[in-house]
């Protein structure tokens, strides 16, 4: 019975295979387009769907553009923060949802993560805006920040309940038993348990708070303007080719800095290894 | 040895664990707070504005439950009872796709597993929207995609998948894609590989492991995974907008519009608190039936 | 799980989070122009002024203006309308929004002696949205037209009705695009019923629905208007302005433009001052720099859309494509045309109209 099973075994991690690699090249075909069409000569100005020549000029065009540049500086500037502030908040969110030893605030705090994720964007954006007005707080950084976490912690929160789900409750017991207080058992068991869902909250935070657009779209000032909201306003007279330039460049420069943060984080881990 | 009651203090456990529950306390308080802030306070203001009276662009504090009626009318329960449908089948559509990718990646080992979960959020590293207007570039007649159906005679001639419901489903299932494989992901790696060779030691074939063994105990992926797509599919307006000419209207349309084409914050509200009900209910229906928030441990 | 283990996830954890306050640094080296003294902050849509432009005032007055970008006229208006839309100086609403927002007291009352209203084209200013110019300068200018491919459709357009009758042809169903706008889809159907869409009442408009819905299953889109889908065919009669049209004819030299009877409209997107604006003097001079003939000829350029001074046409540049269609082309009766302005007790109805419409589309 079990002689088939090998091959079986094999056929089966192809299949998944294939279609690992047709869902990669599903996610970067949007990227290479749109990294090839930042080089796109376009019409009158404007972006078009067939390529039409190659030029340079859009990038340059593109920093030139004050207002496209300090944008971008702004999302990435913003997004940073939020994703900082949602992985703690989240983690500690995530964390409490399953473990929280009340459970009838486990259920309030599982209502809140939904309620989150249920409500519309729009409605928080104006929320946020009726609630700055009235209470006379001035719009700036902190207060887009605030208005961009909600999203990002739930989505932090729910990972990483998905994550302790699987944390074997018996592990804390013998570490208590064992005379570790809470603190170290959470410092050397559930954290490192969790530390894939923690890391994946956190990118999953700072790209859903790089392209939160409604409740940007509220919460702009004149000094602090959005890149998704910029993007979005170009839709109604057509992009030039020149926003597709400057969403090449974040790409790359993001790209770069996730880079650096695993090579830093593969020189901790060959540090920390045991020399024999 | 006797045994202690967990709550006593008395044995330095019993004090750990009180400590232990200071901790989880702050656990619960810091995002509960930030949230009450940031969140939870400003929508209270939603809440009484829907019961408010709209004037143009103004809110009139009132006590009235013509909001509620109004949301409640013919239109706005279509398009309602539209979103969901709507939204159910992304998601589906979504979890299909996701979780095959998320299954290979939890089988590889080591830095090649992080290496090809990684892959697949880097795309997400560049704006979303140049993404999806990237989508209008591929699938527009005489674009790359069509080209490349021509070539491999897959399906000649033009193509016309632009601003029709397929293309939105496609752009949905690749914007929350990798919302879908994390979740699923994270908690694929927490199956112990011996259960699936147990499994198979005792006669179990490869598909037969995976279905009673591995897709049960991914269950709280699965359900993460469900919520994290389904829901916020509800509130979508960006892709049926880009990539689906726009007709129809959907939830997020219909309240968007209200607070910006008519300028009636007050029915907007109402809308809105009407949605949060309609969705909550549904989703903690949801979670009763499947069970899928409940621990799964070896 | 050893310790080691557990100690390497939390420094790498820990590692990584500090790389994000490092990248934060990093993108505020990124040189931020510094504002000089004094500041001009503008609310507009994007890429709505020429960088050559934007760079020649920087240089003449030592100010760089902050622009802000908005995605819709609805947004705009929400904004000023709380006090978050304080700091705006100059705001470019639309022509169909300024009596709004003048009634509520949102846009500063411009001191005529302050701007030099003499190149502008005078049958620009003083027009119903906005009498006497109280409150806005014309920045640029567009109207509501058809594009189509004159062999799909068979023949030519030159009324709504044609418009519409043209849509329900075999070859044509299920390639038109109608805009978004609840006016623009609303007052064509207005025209041809005889009415004036500034003054119809609720039952006229929702008279307009049946008809409309009933068109609404020959529609493919109500995007923004994409030039390349009509330059390959997949749509091949829209409505759309003229610069938008002379972007697909551009790409596909087969299409016409008109601009159908017996009415249609002509939108003037204008410069306007915060009433809370506190760069007041700034504003001013930034509006007096941009009226100027030369700079409003180089912005039509840029933009593709006709900014608003007189002779503009006789000014542009000799190898400035189509550049008739910019004006929207030969043949205009430009006494036809009329400005949509927004009414708070007709706007909702409009809108339902609109969506019904949308939603007959996508059924």
């Amino acid at each position: 019975m079990s002689a088939p099973s090998g091959a079986a075994r094999r056929g089966g991690n192809l299949l998944l295979g294939l279609w690992y690699v047709l869902v990669v090249a599903f996610l970067f075909a949007p990227i290479v387009t749109s990294i090839v069409y930042s080089f796109n000569v376009g019409s009158l100005g404007k972006q078009t769907s067939t390529f039409t020549g190659w030029t340079l000029n859009w990038f340059a065009d593109a920093w030139n553009n004050v207002s496209l540049r300090r944008a971008v500086q702004v999302s990435l500037t913003a997004s940073f923060w939020s994703a900082i502030i949602a992985v703690m908040i989240g983690s500690s969110l995530g964390f409490a949802l399953v473990r929280h030893p009340n459970p009838l605030v486990r259920r309030l705090l599982s209502g809140l993560t939904y309620i989150l994720l249920i409500v519309p964007e729009t409605v928080v954006g104006t929320s946020l805006l009726l609630f700055y007005s009235v209470t006379r707080f001035r719009l700036g950084m902190p207060t887009l920040v605030a208005g961009i976490t909600p999203l990002a912690i739930a989505v932090t929160a729910l990972i990483v309940r998905a994550g302790a789900l699987t944390l074997d409750r018996r592990l804390e017991d013998a570490a208590a038993d064992l005379g570790a207080g809470r603190w170290n058992t959470i410092w050397f068991v559930v954290l490192p348990h969790l530390a894939p869902a923690v890391l994946a909250g956190a990118l999953m935070s700072y790209v859903f708070s790089f392209d939160n657009l409604v409740i940007s779209s509220f919460l702009t000032t004149p000094s602090i303007n959005t890149l998704p909201v910029y993007l979005y306003g170009s839709l109604q007279y057509g992009p030039s080719p020149a926003v597709y330039a400057a969403a090449t460049s974040v790409f790359v420069f993001t790209i770069v800095l996730v880079g650096l943060a695993g090579l830093l984080y593969r020189l901790v881990l060959r540090r920390g290894r045991p020399r024999k | 040895m006797a045994k202690i009651s967990p709550t006593s203090t008395a044995s330095p456990a019993g004090r750990h664990r009180a400590a232990g529950r200071a901790l989880d306390h702050l656990f619960a308080a810091l995002p509960a707070l930030w949230l009450l802030g940031v969140f939870i306070i400003p929508l209270g203001f939603t809440v009484v504005f829907s019961f408010g009276r709209s004037s143009f662009g103004g809110i009139k504090l009132d006590f009235t439950l013509d909001n509620y009626a109004q949301a409640l009318s013919g239109f706005y329960l279509d398009s309602f009872l539209r979103t969901i449908q709507f939204a159910l089948s992304g998601c589906i559509l979504c979890l299909l796709v996701a979780y095959p990718a998320a299954l290979f990646i939890a089988r590889q080992q080591g830095a090649r597993r992080t290496a090809l979960l990684v892959l697949v959020l880097v795309p997400y590293f560049t704006s979303f929207l140049i993404r999806v207007m990237s989508w209008q570039i591929l699938l527009a007649r005489g674009g790359p995609i069509e080209w490349l159906l021509n070539v491999t005679h897959l399906m000649p001639g033009p193509l016309d998948v632009l601003d029709t419901q397929t293309a939105v489903f496609i752009g949905l299932v690749y914007a929350y894609l990798p919302i879908a494989v994390v979740p699923i992901y994270i908690v694929l790696i927490r199956i112990p590989a011996g259960l699936i060779e147990a499994s198979r030691d005792l006669g179990a074939s490869a598909w037969q492991s995976f279905w009673h063994v591995t897709l049960p105990m991914s269950r709280p992926g699965l359900a993460t995974a469900a919520l994290l797509t389904g829901v916020p599919m509800l509130g979508e307006l960006v892709i049926p907008a880009l990539l689906g000419g726009d007709k129809g209207v959907l939830m997020g349309m219909a309240i968007s519009q209200q607070y910006l084409a008519t300028q009636k914050y007050a029915l907007g509200s109402a809308m809105a608190v009407l949605v949060l009900l309609a969705v909550a209910v549904m989703v903690a229906v949801l979670v009763r039936l499947t069970r899928g928030f409940e621990e799964v441990s070896a | 799980m050893s310790k080691a283990f557990g100690s390497l996830s939390r420094r790498s954890l820990l590692t990584m989070m500090g790389a994000a306050p490092a990248a934060v640094a990093i993108s505020q080296l990124l040189p931020a122009k510094a504002l000089a003294a004094g500041a001009l902050n503008i609310y507009s849509w994007p890429d709505y002024f020429s960088n050559d432009d934007l760079a020649a005032y920087a240089k003449k007055s030592g100010v760089t203006p902050n622009i802000a970008t908005y995605n819709d006229n609805g947004a705009l208006f929400s904004k000023l309308n709380s006090p978050a839309g304080a700091g705006f100086d100059i705001v470019i609403p639309s022509s169909g929004w300024i009596k709004q927002l003048a009634d509520k007291n949102l846009l500063l009352e411009l001191d005529h002696a302050k701007i030099d209203f003499s190149a502008l084209d005078q049958s620009l200013l003083n027009r119903d949205y906005d009498p006497g110019n109280k409150y806005s300068i014309p920045k640029d200018w567009g109207l509501l037209g058809v594009v189509y491919d004159p062999d799909a459709v068979g023949g030519e357009i030159k009324t709504w009705q044609d418009f519409f009758d043209a849509g329900a042809k075999p070859n044509v169903s299920g390639k038109v695009r109608l805009t978004k706008d609840a006016g623009e889809t609303v007052g064509p159907a207005l025209w041809i019923a005889g009415k004036d869409w500034n003054t119809a009442s609720a039952d006229d408009i929702r008279g307009t629905k049946d008809f409309l819905k009933g068109f609404a299953r020959h529609v493919k889109t109500f995007s923004g208007f994409d030039p390349a889908a009509m330059a390959n065919g997949s749509i091949v009669l829209a409505q759309a302005n003229q610069a938008a049209a002379r972007g697909a004819i551009q790409q596909n030299p087969k299409l016409k433009w008109v601009v159908p009877g017996p009415h249609s409209e002509i939108w003037v997107d204008s410069y306007s001052i915060a009433a809370q604006a506190e760069n007041v003097d700034q504003a001013y001079d930034f509006l007096n720099f941009f009226l100027s003939p030369d700079i409003q000829v180089k912005e039509t350029e840029y933009l593709g859309y006709p900014a608003a001074i007189a002779g503009l046409q006789g000014k542009l540049s000799a190898d400035t494509k189509n550049a008739d269609l910019i004006f929207g082309g030969p043949g205009v009766d430009f006494s036809t045309l009329t400005s949509f302005i927004v009414n708070p007790d007709t706007i909702d109805v409009y809108q339902e109209v609109q969506n019904e419409v949308q939603a007959a589309a996508g059924a």
